[in-house]
C-alpha cells in the first residue's frame, strides 16, 4: 500500500495512475488507529460495545463518549477521529429529525446510514451545488444501531462513503481479532443478553488494558427502549456475568 | 384574496385571472392594472372512509364566472405510483378551488412520493404523505396554493384513511369530508348518512335519557350510493357543479375509477 508515494498523495481529490484516492485510503488507516469498537445484532435488537481508553487515572471516564443517540430509534458507535464524527451525527440527527417532521414517522436505519455516507466525499474542492464543508476525508468510521419496521439492523459507514450491513462488526485497532473472534460466536439464535457478553468478551481478548465496568461501555437498540446507554450499575452487572480467566 | 376565504365567490363578481381595475374608483383619465393570480374554479369533491376502502369524488366542470371552460376537468388524481398511467398507486389526492394550483399541487406531490420510494425502497403510507402534504401546503404559507385538498388511502391496517386539509396545510384525519362550492351543501347530508349526526334510537327515551343511533361502518355500495345523491343534490342547488362525476375507490385491490354522467344545465 505505502510503495509508490508521489505528489498524488497530496491531492485530494486526485487519482493514482493505479486508480487510487490516497487520501481516502490514509483516512481508512486513521481508524485502525482508534480504540475498538463492537456492534452485534440479533433478532432482539442490537448491541454496541466500546473500549475507552483511560489514559491516566485523574481521567473522568465519563466523559469519553464514543457511543452516542442520533434518534430515539439509531445510536452510533464510533472509532478513529471523535471530532470528525460530530458533524456526522449532527447531520444524522438533523436527517432523522427533518423526516419525522416531514413524514411523521422514523427514519430507516439504513436510511439514515446513507444520509452519513454522502457526506463522506463531500471534501476537497465543492461539486456544483453541493457545498463542501471538509478539506479533506473523515477520520472516523461509525457503527450504527437501529431499529425499525424491518427490526433490529447494524451498518458500518466508512470515510470512503461506502456502507454495508453486518449482523457482527468490529472497527478500530483491535478490529482484525475481534472480527475473527465474532465470526467464530455469532449465530442467528444468539439473545440480546448473549450479545452484551459476546460484545465484552471480543473486547476484552483484544483491549491493552484489563477490562472492566469502567473502561468499556454498551449500549442497545430494541423494539420497545429504543436507544439506550447502560447505566454505571448495568455496566456492572454485565461485566460481573463474564467468566473470569 | 377575500375571495379565497369566501364560501361564495359569485357574491364578489366572477373572478379573473386578470382583472380590470374597478374603474369608478380611479380617477378621470387614469386605469388601475393590477394581477391577480388567483381564480376560483368552482366545483366540489368529497370522500369517504369505509372499513377496507375509501371512496373519492368529485365533479368535472370547471367553471370561471358565469363562463363553464371544461366539462371533463378531473379533480382527482392518483399519487406515487411507478409507471406513467399511476396503475399501482394507491393514494388518491383531490384538489379543488384554483385548477392551476390544484395541478402544480398532485405534481409536486406525486414527484415527491417517487423521490421518497428511491430513497428508502417502500412506498409511501398514506400517513406519511398527508404530513408532507402539510409540509408542502405550509411552506406556501403566505402565497398558499389556493386549493382545498383531500387525501385518501388505506392506512397500515387497511383501513379507510381520508385526510382533509385547508389551503395552509392544516389537516384532520375524518371519516369523510366535502370540499369546494357546494361543500357547505354536502357537508351537513354527510354528517347525518354517515356519522349518523341528530339520529336518535326512537322511543329510547326523552332530554338525555335519548339514545343516539348507533354508529356503524358503511358498506361499499351504501357508500357510492350515498356519494351520488350527494352530487346530485349538489348540482340542483349549485351551479358551479356539474357535468360528470368521477370516483375512485381505493381498495386493497388496487382503485378503480369510476365515471358518472351530471346534470350539464
Amino acid at each position: 500500500m505505502f510503495m509508490a508515494r508521489s505528489e498524488y498523495d497530496r491531492g485530494i481529490n486526485t487519482f493514482s495512475p493505479e486508480g487510487r484516492l490516497f487520501q481516502v485510503e490514509y483516512s481508512l488507516e486513521a481508524i485502525k488507529l482508534g480504540s475498538t469498537a463492537i456492534g452485534v445484532a440479533t433478532s432482539e435488537g442490537v448491541i454496541l460495545g466500546v473500549e475507552k481508553r483511560v489514559t491516566s487515572t485523574l481521567l473522568e471516564t465519563s466523559s469519553v463518549e464514543k457511543i452516542v443517540e442520533i434518534d430515539r430509534h439509531i445510536g452510533t458507535a464510533m472509532s478513529g477521529l471523535q471530532a470528525d464524527a460530530r458533524s456526522m451525527i449532527e447531520h444524522a440527527r438533523v436527517e432523522c429529525q427533518s423526516h419525522a417532521f416531514n413524514y411523521n414517522e422514523k427514519l430507516r436505519v439504513e436510511s439514515c446510514t446513507q444520509a452519513i455516507c454522502d457526506l463522506a466525499l463531500r471534501f476537497g474542492e465543492s461539486a456544483d451545488g453541493e457545498e463542501s464543508i471538509m478539506s479533506r476525508p473523515f477520520g472516523v468510521a461509525l457503527l450504527i444501531a437501529g431499529y425499525d419496521e424491518d427490526g433490529p439492523s447494524l451498518y458500518h459507514a466508512e470515510p470512503s462513503g461506502t456502507f454495508y450491513r453486518y449482523d457482527a462488526k468490529a472497527i478500530g485497532s483491535g478490529s482484525e481479532g475481534a472480527q475473527a473472534e465474532l465470526q467464530n460466536e455469532y449465530h442467528k439464535s444468539l439473545t440480546l443478553e448473549d450479545a452484551e457478553t459476546l460484545v465484552l468478551k471480543t473486547l476484552k481478548q483484544v483491549m491493552e488494558e484489563k477490562l472492566d465496568a469502567k473502561n468499556v461501555q454498551l449500549a442497545s437498540v430494541t423494539k420497545d427502549k429504543g436507544f439506550r446507554i447502560y447505566t454505571d450499575e448495568e455496566m456492572a452487572a454485565v461485566v460481573a456475568r463474564l467468566p473470569a480467566n | 384574496m377575500a375571495a379565497m376565504f369566501s364560501q361564495n365567490p359569485l357574491m364578489n363578481g366572477p373572478n379573473y385571472s386578470f382583472n380590470d381595475a374597478p374603474r369608478t374608483a380611479a380617477p378621470e383619465g387614469a386605469r388601475q392594472h393590477r394581477f391577480d393570480p388567483y381564480t376560483d374554479n368552482g366545483g366540489s369533491t368529497l370522500a369517504i372512509a369505509g372499513a377496507d376502502f375509501t371512496i373519492m369524488a368529485g365533479d368535472t366542470r370547471l367553471t370561471s364566472g358565469y363562463s363553464i371552460n371544461s366539462r371533463y376537468h378531473p379533480k382527482l388524481f392518483k399519487i406515487g405510483g411507478t409507471t406513467a398511467d399511476q396503475k399501482d398507486a394507491t393514494i388518491v389526492l383531490s384538489v379543488v378551488g384554483f385548477a392551476a394550483d390544484g395541478e402544480a399541487l398532485k405534481e409536486r406531490l406525486d414527484a415527491i412520493c417517487k423521490m421518497y420510494r428511491y430513497r428508502h425502497g417502500k412506498p409511501m403510507s398514506v400517513k406519511a404523505c398527508a404530513q408532507r402534504l402539510s409540509t408542502i401546503l405550509y411552506q406556501k404559507r403566505f402565497f398558499p396554493y389556493y386549493v382545498y385538498a383531500i387525501l385518501g388511502g388505506l392506512d397500515e391496517e387497511g383501513k379507510g384513511a381520508v385526510y382533509s386539509y385547508d389551503p395552509v396545510g392544516s389537516y384532520e384525519r375524518e371519516q369523510c369530508r366535502a370540499g369546494g362550492a357546494a361543500a357547505s351543501l354536502i357537508m351537513p347530508f354527510l354528517d347525518n348518512q354517515v356519522n349518523f349526526k341528530n339520529q336518535y334510537e326512537p322511543g329510547s327515551g326523552v332530554g338525555h335519557a335519548l339514545q343516539e343511533r348507533e354508529r356503524k361502518p358503511l358498506t361499499r355500495s351504501e357508500g357510492e350510493v350515498l356519494v351520488k345523491d350527494a352530487f346530485d343534490g349538489a348540482v340542483e342547488r349549485h351551479i358551479e357543479v356539474g357535468d360528470g362525476l368521477q370516483m375512485m375507490v381505493i381498495t386493497k385491490d388496487g382503485i378503480e375509477e369510476v365515471l358518472l354522467p351530471l346534470k350539464k344545465d
